[in-house]
């Protein structure tokens, strides 16, 4: 008996130890397939990500200058150093911070706003308004300026003739004085699509059964958004606010083509749209400092990625997952 | 693999900070090839062994410019008439163009524009094609028109004359006025005659006079001039009062220290303040050239190409051309820009290259363009194929003749800066001055101060 046991504890020892080598195999053969299908963009992100980066932070302690990278020199943090006494820095930073205070939330805001109306169920042409709102994202940036100008200049534009109706002679200066507004009015115009897209995607993933619940339960609408369809969507409303704030800091294109005097290679953001971004191009292109725009970046990135780290410190508080995580965050 | 599966969170926060580091790889420097660019094999300042160049083998060159100036037929052409010889065309600025070189796949070819010889000469970018002039049959040396002399120096310091590393495609003299005269019939202004030499205080009333309010509204601009090259028109006036823009050594920007460039400086400032030209607090949304064709602006200062665009539906057979202004009594009118092409000192093909420097400068393309009437021809032999048809095409020529009569030798620009620098940072900070944030001394003492800093800079990295 003794022996018969101690024959089929030796059995199911080797019968585990050949199952673990089983799974341990199988395992293996998922890591590998793993790593070869993630292989291709592993091998993108390196290349064009990870190395450029590098590169990147290496030009940012030199004095290079865009010519023979021959006659750069290593300067040290130099390039760091110098931006914390260029006023212009300072000056874009502050116009930056003001933008994505003023930006995201208005973007987040409107956006969600039209993904609850156009995903009530009773709205005729529903698909249409869908597609009608998403078409600002999808025409060319340089087009989108170009209807802006008209709209927006100071002395020719369609509001200034507008408002000339009842108070002849108006020349509201949309295109200078106002040109951060008039830069978020655009900004959001053209970001209306996109950010619509994300948060009907996210609404429509909320189970019928937690809104027919709430229902039965005696919810009106208001308790209904305040109670289901609000702590639902906000993983997706954080998901936008972070890129939102990204995407802010990164603003360069539209303040380009919106700027004036843009003859003989002149163009000029105004001060009130003169962004971060405008400021390190114009250090790289207009001033040859390619060492200190990089340097100008790099600290941008760590303000973005401060503000970022900031922004999921708060996630705990508000953001509700509908399953635990480990490690934090609200049932 | 632990098993542990990526969570939303996780993912969201591998997301973020993806896309913000991203946002810094697109200003990185080119390529790790950057730092190995091949040696440069024909110093700008050493030129090849004046001998005749040999027939060109067969050859890709690879030339940086506008496809609007160059077509896909004429591209063509010149591949069958120059069997082997092929044209890749590239479009891009001067930034692509460094970015190639700092990779080690520089162009053969590169569109440029005077401002930026001195400069290229310095970082030794450009070709002596000298032997290559001196014997051939098309770009004949006593043929150049005087704007070719931007493309010749004896150093980066010393434009003029010496070693010819490049030729404009094309030239005006750019600073003669062009006036929409229902501008001034509206204003009831007498239209000066067009062989009147008009002083820049003459123009500034007349863009006072012609500048048309409508409530806060500007409906017509009096005055309209390239402010982007705002420092190539100082240098120009200077120059009529013997004076410069830079230090003798090229080593500084003089704006506060020369009393005489303070009063250019307060001109342009005034101008601008009463909003009789387009400023950064009373913008044109558009540029100058489009302003004028619509019937937005009196007089324009823009060289003999503009002929080529100055009618529109608007305007037909209502401009006028007139000489250039005068600041102190002294005539000049000299080309600011001539645009054209160098060939690039890293070449490997230059014999095929200059084939096509050769074709593009002095063959078809160039009489294509010679008869268009966008410029004045490189060469003198082609200025007869400028058009001299029409009424206003006779009235162009007459003031064009007297205008290129005056012979007015090239600007020496400063090889230690990019040939934006001055003007860019005089047009940031004048929306400042304009708004009464700084005085018209703080402004010139400010840009003094960064361009030096810039000068310094280019200084230091070539010594």
């Amino acid at each position: 008996m003794a022996n018969n046991q101690q024959a089929e504890g030796q059995r199911g020892a080797r019968w585990r130890k050949s199952a673990r080598g089983r799974k341990s195999a199988r395992a293996r053969r998922r890591t590998i397939s793993f790593y070869l299908f993630i292989a291709p963009w592993l091998l993108g992100f390196v290349l064009l990500s990870v190395v450029p980066l590098c590169i990147g932070f290496f030009t940012s302690l030199t004095n290079y200058d865009g010519f023979d990278p021959a006659d750069s020199k290593f300067v040290g943090l130099d390039n760091y150093t110098r931006a914390f006494s260029d006023d212009r820095m300072f000056l874009s930073l502050s116009r930056t911070l003001l933008w994505a205070a003023i930006n995201t939330p208005l973007w987040l805001v409107v956006t969600f706003c039209m993904a609850l109306v156009l995903n009530q169920k009773g709205i005729k042409g529903r698909g249409f308004l869908r597609t009608l709102y998403y078409v600002p994202s999808i025409v060319p940036i340089v087009g989108v300026v170009w209807i802006w100008k008209i709209i927006l200049d100071n002395n020719f534009g369609l509001l200034n003739a507008i408002i000339s109706i009842f108070r002849p002679g108006t020349a509201i200066p949309f295109m200078s004085q106002y040109a951060l507004q008039s830069l978020s009015v655009i900004a959001l115009w053209t970001g209306l699509g996109s950010g619509m897209v994300i948060f009907l995607a996210g609404l429509q993933d909320i189970p019928e059964e937690l809104i027919e619940a709430a229902q039965i339960d005696g919810a009106n609408a208001l308790q209904l958004f305040r109670h289901v369809t609000l702590p639902i969507m906000t993983p997706i409303i954080f998901f936008q606010l972070v890129l939102g704030l990204i995407s802010a800091f990164q603003q360069l294109v539209l303040p380009m083509l919106l700027a004036p005097g843009q003859e003989a290679g002149g163009w000029n953001p105004p001060r009130g749209s003169y962004l971060y971004m405008i400021h390190a191009y114009r250090q790289l292109f207009i001033y040859q400092r390619y060492g200190y725009s990089t340097a100008l970046l790099w600290l941008l990135f760590i303000v973005i990625m401060a503000l970022t780290l900031m922004v999921f410190r708060t996630a705990r508080y508000w953001v509700f997952y509908e399953v635990e995580i480990e490690g934090g965050g609200q049932p | 693999m632990n098993g542990k599966t990526l969570s939303r969170r996780d993912f969201l926060r591998m997301s973020a900070l993806t896309a913000a580091g991203t946002a810094l790889t697109a200003c990185a420097r080119p390529t790790p090839e950057a730092t190995e660019a091949p040696a440069v094999e024909e110093p700008a300042t050493e030129a090849p062994a004046a001998e005749a160049p040999a027939p060109a083998e067969a050859a890709n060159v690879v030339m940086m410019h506008q496809r609007n100036e160059l077509s896909e037929d004429e591209e063509a052409q010149f591949e069958a008439d120059y069997p082997g010889v092929t044209i890749e065309l590239i479009e891009g600025d001067d930034n692509a163009f460094l970015a190639r070189i700092a990779a080690g796949s520089p162009v053969d070819l590169r569109r440029t524009q005077a401002p930026a010889v001195p400069q290229f000469l310095n970082r030794e970018l450009t070709y002596d094609l000298t032997p290559y002039f001196e014997t051939s049959d098309v770009l004949k040396i006593d043929d150049l028109a005087p704007a070719n002399a931007y493309y010749m120096a004896n150093s980066p310091t010393a434009i003029g004359e010496g070693n010819i590393y490049g030729m404009c495609k094309d030239w005006s003299p750019d600073f003669t006025l062009w006036a929409f005269t229902d501008a001034f019939e509206e204003a009831g202004v007498d239209l000066p005659d067009d062989t009147t030499v008009l002083t820049y205080a003459e123009v500034a009333d007349l863009a006072e006079k012609l500048t048309v309010f409508e409530g806060e509204r500007i409906a017509r601009w009096g005055y309209a001039y390239a402010d982007g090259w705002i420092d190539r028109i100082w240098m120009s006036l200077l120059d009529e009062v013997g004076q410069s823009l830079y230090a003798e050594d090229y080593s500084s920007i003089k704006l506060t220290s020369n009393d005489d460039l303070k009063a250019m400086a307060q001109y342009f400032f005034d101008l601008a303040s009463n909003n009789f030209v387009a400023n950064p607090l009373n913008p044109s949304t558009s540029w100058i050239g489009d302003d004028f064709a619509r019937g937005l602006v009196g007089v324009i200062q823009y060289g003999y190409w503009f002929g080529g665009m100055a009618e529109s539906d608007v305007t037909a057979g209502k401009v006028v051309m007139l000489p250039a202004p005068t600041w102190s009594g002294k005539r000049l009118d000299r080309t600011i820009t001539a645009t054209g092409m160098f060939m690039v000192s890293k070449t490997e093909v230059p014999d095929a290259a200059w084939q096509v420097f050769e074709w593009y400068n002095g063959k078809e393309p160039a009489e294509a363009r010679a008869a268009s009437g966008w410029g004045v021809p490189a060469l003198k032999s082609m200025y007869d194929l400028m058009p001299n048809e029409t009424e206003f095409e006779q009235q162009k020529r007459r003031v064009l003749q007297d205008e290129i009569d005056l012979e007015t030798p090239p600007m020496q620009f400063n090889p230690y800066i990019g040939a934006e620098v001055v003007a860019q940072t005089w047009n940031l900070y004048l929306e400042q001055a304009l708004s009464g944030d700084m005085t018209l001394d703080e402004l010139l003492a400010t840009v003094e101060e960064e361009v030096n800093v810039a000068i310094q800079e280019g200084l230091e990295r070539t010594e």
